[in-house]
């Protein structure tokens, strides 16, 4: 077992809060990732995120909130057994770092765990986009979405 | 596709790959085209017997392969499974690459909603 990090730097043309509410809200988090994803955005909040359908074949994969402080850091532990708590033994730690940036955020995120645990999930994950090539499947997921926003002050 | 074979199959070449000393085993081979058990111990700081072990490894994951020289195999590197492997281990970070680029998308979007 290696233990690994990885990380990842991308700039953002949208406000740190919008940005923070991307990242670690379960209705977002659908958007850019699993199918489905249960969890309260509380640190120690325990939940799950679906790949594919829940009922057909889909993998739930444990989620559990680490720290979440917005509009400046959140984190969460994954792919731990369901019936475990989230240790750096048994499940890969996620953490977002948000840093206001001109009229933007830089969004740095960091991947670290045993890099077996990753390379499962990876290839999971691989197999189902493999389905749904990428932006084929987001985009028109995701101008309906954007257009049911409410626009805040 | 059978998924449990192929499954089986990652997991050998990610164990195998992940190891500091198999790497270094695989660097020496691609620098000098092949090696033996012998030749490879007396560039590393473990004995024989390990590196015999560790070739061992490298072979069942098919990372290399042995053909038989007087008294002791030779090893060539097997590019097509090397390549296979490489492509496995950045699969991690470029599942996050997209995952980002999602994010990015999305909340720009919100960010023009709202300025709109």
């Amino acid at each position: 077992m290696e233990f690994g990090t990885i990380e990842r730097e991308i700039y953002i043309e949208a406000s740190p809060e919008v940005v923070f509410e991307v990242v670690s809200s379960p209705d977002h988090l659908k958007q850019w990732w699993p199918d489905d994803a249960r969890y309260e955005p509380t640190p120690g909040s325990p939940g799950e995120i679906v790949f594919g359908d829940r009922d057909a074949g889909g993998t739930v994969v444990a989620f559990t909130v680490v720290d979440a402080r917005p509009p400046r850091t959140f984190s969460f532990r994954w792919t731990h057994p369901a019936d475990e708590a989230a240790t750096e033994d048994n499940s890969l730690l996620v953490t977002f770092d948000l840093t206001p940036s001109g009229a933007g955020t830089l969004l740095r995120m960091t991947e670290t765990g045993f890099r077996e645990l990753g390379w499962e999930i990876a290839v999971l994950e691989q197999q189902y986009q493999e389905h749904v090539t990428g932006w084929d499947f987001y985009l028109p997921r995701l101008a309906p979405y954007v257009a049911t926003l409410q626009v805040r002050p | 596709m059978n998924t449990a074979v192929t499954g089986k199959v990652d997991d050998d070449l990610w164990s195998a790959i992940g190891d500091p000393t198999r790497r270094r085993m695989l660097d020496l081979l691609l620098i000098e085209g092949d090696g033996t058990a012998t030749t490879l111990s007396q560039q590393l700081p473990v004995t024989r017997q390990a590196v015999a072990k560790h070739l061992g490894v490298l072979d069942r994951a098919g990372l290399v392969r042995a053909t038989p020289t007087g008294r002791e195999k030779r090893y060539r590197v097997d590019n097509a499974q090397l390549a296979r492997a490489v492509t496995q281990l950045s699969s991690v970070g470029a599942a996050w690459d997209a995952r980002l680029q999602r994010i990015r998308r999305i909340a720009e979007a919100i960010q023009r909603t709202q300025q709109n």
